[in-house]
């Protein structure tokens, strides 16, 4: 097995027609991303983070460079195999969840299973909803969950198809505190159990968690350092408990 | 790629949106109903035509006295007395596929007396070959002989309604009527053939022998038209150019002038009605036509706005694995089952109507496999049509676009 999941070199996307005002979304990066990784993109908003990230995922192409995904040149291939490399190797996490409204938790995690080969896809729906610590909620519609609920329909649904990476765009963004440090809790429990994680934010606090920390100015990489003391969000969960109880007996 | 999940994934989609899955059916329901109504109502017609033209004999044509290119009365004012007794035996003589020929004058209106009873009938002088030509004999009784025709006997044969008015439940047979103020003595009782095509009772008449009804009625020595059989139903265009060329020669009629006389063959009857008929139903078709167009533009556009509304669910499946094609075939699938399912209502809407129909005007109908299949063709290509456009612009959307959305 390969250590390398992604090598990315030379990347550029660049927005606006030439001689009109252009923007270098991302702008010459080289980055390489190893299988088990936690790695968080930080950056302020219109930084570049997200387009990089949309690239490293192959949502969106870039204007030139060279992207490996699990040894494949993603550059070369066409419609269909990008399709089929979003479905088989990839999970997507968004901020604001993009659950199907009208839908059970169940049904919105099949969406991906229903574009792939796999047989019984129910079962493996349920299997991925129970990992999340969903397995009661699945006749419930998006309507019907909570915030912290719905992202994490949405990383059930991220990892129904036992994805190479999951890439995670701001997915406490919309959340309160202790829902977002379930949500990181949950996603450090994925990387110890080996998966590869990319999140990306614009907040320290969130950042801290990961392992790994690329910082990204006007498209540019500023620093990419190792997060030797990752914050570790469970015990941020039981210390939050502890104050509430200790309020609750004042 | 499993089409059938695609499948359900549209049609799950249309319950999900009640409403616009109404909006988007109601016209294709009302321009399918129109259609199976139409059809419903054209084959009725067209049935109850070839009915008639079967009751006529499709092995037999009539000939009439006089011109005109029409159906119906010749053209012509006044009588035509070109046609002739020895006309209708040269033609049986010398046209090997005519089987028999039932030559008739008529005289309509007339006043029949039995003691101080009295009605209007048709009087008919016929031959002893119409029982055999027409397929209609007498109920009770015996039919006009050769005997009857040779002797210029005064016997008749009553139709039903006429018995009916003069003698109620008497036996008619050996009393003696009037037609005008001849008298006649009463051989039969004709069976009853109801309501003719043109909708008169036939059964309002007196039959007489057509050499007593020249001679001694009307004096006259034309007749008013010949029932001509045929010994098959196949060679009618055939006989019908020998019969022709035979009256133009015996009348001396020059090359260039017009016949003066008719024939009308059961295609005849059949063409005139489906004449009718087709018209009527071009333009109730072109109103279906125009209530589907107008249902597919209905549908072209919801879907186009659904599109732009569901950018985020587009941009979603993509990025977890559909492929354009994919996102094609859902929307397209989505069109087609609004229409499909739109069209077999308005099969099942049309079907009711037409029985309704029935019911209440009593125009005949008759429900068929092509107006089902029709309908459910009809509808399925509005929604591919109308689908085609905005399943397209789904499939061309980015993902990163449609997310941002």
């Amino acid at each position: 097995m390969r250590n390398t999941l992604i090598q990315a070199k030379n990347l550029f996307k660049i927005y606006g027609k030439e001689n009109s005002a252009q923007v270098v979304a991302v702008d010459d990066v080289s980055v390489e991303i190893r299988r088990g990784e936690f790695v968080a993109i930080m950056g302020a908003s219109g930084s570049g983070k997200s387009t990089l990230m949309n690239i490293l995922g192959c949502l969106d192409k870039p204007d030139s460079g060279t992207l490996l995904l699990d040894g494949t040149e993603v550059s070369k291939l066409d419609d269909e195999q990008l399709a089929k490399v979003r479905n088989q190797k990839i999970g997507f996490v968004f901020q604001t969840f993009n659950l199907l409204a009208r839908t059970s938790a169940l049904e919105n995690v099949e969406l991906p299973l229903i574009y792939s080969d796999k047989q019984d896809i129910t079962k493996l729906a349920k299997d991925s909803l129970q990992a999340v610590g969903l397995a009661d909620r699945m006749d419930h519609h998006p309507g019907e969950l909570s915030g912290g609920q719905q992202q994490r329909v949405a990383i059930a649904r991220a990892l129904v198809n036992d994805p190479e990476i999951i890439f995670a765009d701001e997915p406490t963004g919309n959340l309160d505190t202790r829902s977002s440090l379930d949500i990181i809790a949950l996603f450090s429990e994925l990387n110890n159990s080996g998966r590869t994680i990319v999140l990306v934010t614009h907040e320290p606090d969130i950042a801290a968690h990961t392992r790994r920390i690329i910082k990204i100015a006007d498209g540019k990489i500023v620093s990419d350092e190792e997060n030797k003391n990752p914050i570790n969000a469970k015990t941020e969960l039981e210390k939050i408990s502890a104050t509430e109880v200790a309020n609750e007996n004042k | 790629m499993k089409t059938n999940r695609l499948f359900k994934i549209a049609f799950t989609g249309l319950g999900r949106n009640k409403l616009r899955t109404f909006l988007m059916m109601i016209g294709i329901v009302i321009g399918i109903t129109a259609l199976t109504l139409i059809i419903s109502a054209g084959l009725g017609a067209q049935k109850r035509v070839m009915d008639r033209v079967k009751k006529f004999g499709l092995q037999s044509m009539m000939l009439f006295a006089g011109g005109g290119r029409e159906m119906g009365q010749p053209v012509s004012g006044g009588p035509v007395t070109t046609l002739t007794l020895r006309d209708a035996e040269a033609i049986k003589r010398e046209v090997s596929t005519i089987d028999e020929v039932a030559p008739f004058n008529r005289k309509p209106n007339a006043e029949i007396k039995y003691l101080d009873k009295s009605t209007t009938a048709t009087v008919f002088g016929i031959t002893p070959s119409w029982a055999y030509v027409w397929d209609w004999d007498v109920q009770s009784g015996d039919f006009i002989s050769e005997n009857d025709m040779d002797n210029l006997n005064r016997v008749c044969l009553l139709g039903p309604t006429v018995k009916k008015e003069l003698f109620g439940d008497e036996n008619p047979i050996g009393q003696q009527i009037r037609i005008g103020n001849i008298q006649f003595e009463v051989k039969g009782v004709m069976q009853s053939k109801g309501t003719s095509p043109g909708g008169g009772d036939m059964d309002n008449r007196v039959n007489i022998p057509l050499s007593t009804f020249m001679r001694r009625v009307a004096n006259v020595d034309y007749i008013f038209g010949i029932k001509i059989l045929l010994t098959s139903a196949k060679e009618m265009g055939q006989t019908a150019e020998n019969i022709s060329a035979i009256l133009r020669e015996r009348h001396t009629i020059a090359a260039g002038m017009p016949d003066d006389f008719r024939i009308v063959t059961p295609d005849e009857v059949t063409q005139f009605a489906e004449k009718v008929a087709g018209t009527f139903n071009i333009f109730l078709a072109l109103v279906a036509g125009i209530a589907l167009i107008a249902g597919g533009v209905v549908v072209a556009n919801i879907m186009l706005i659904s599109v732009s509304e569901r950018k985020k669910e587009i941009g979603l499946r993509k990025a977890v694995g559909a492929r354009s094609r994919d996102i094609k075939l859902q929307f397209l699938f989505e069109a087609t089952a609004v229409t499909l399912v739109g069209g077999i209502i308005g099969i099942i809407l049309g079907g009711i109507g037409a029985q309704i129909l029935k019911i209440v005007t009593g125009i005949p109908v008759s429900v068929s496999w092509l107006g089902v299949v029709l309908g459910v063709v009809s509808s399925s290509l509005v929604g591919i049509i109308a689908g085609m456009q905005p399943a397209s612009r789904a499939a061309k959307m980015q993902p990163v676009e449609s997310l941002r959305a």
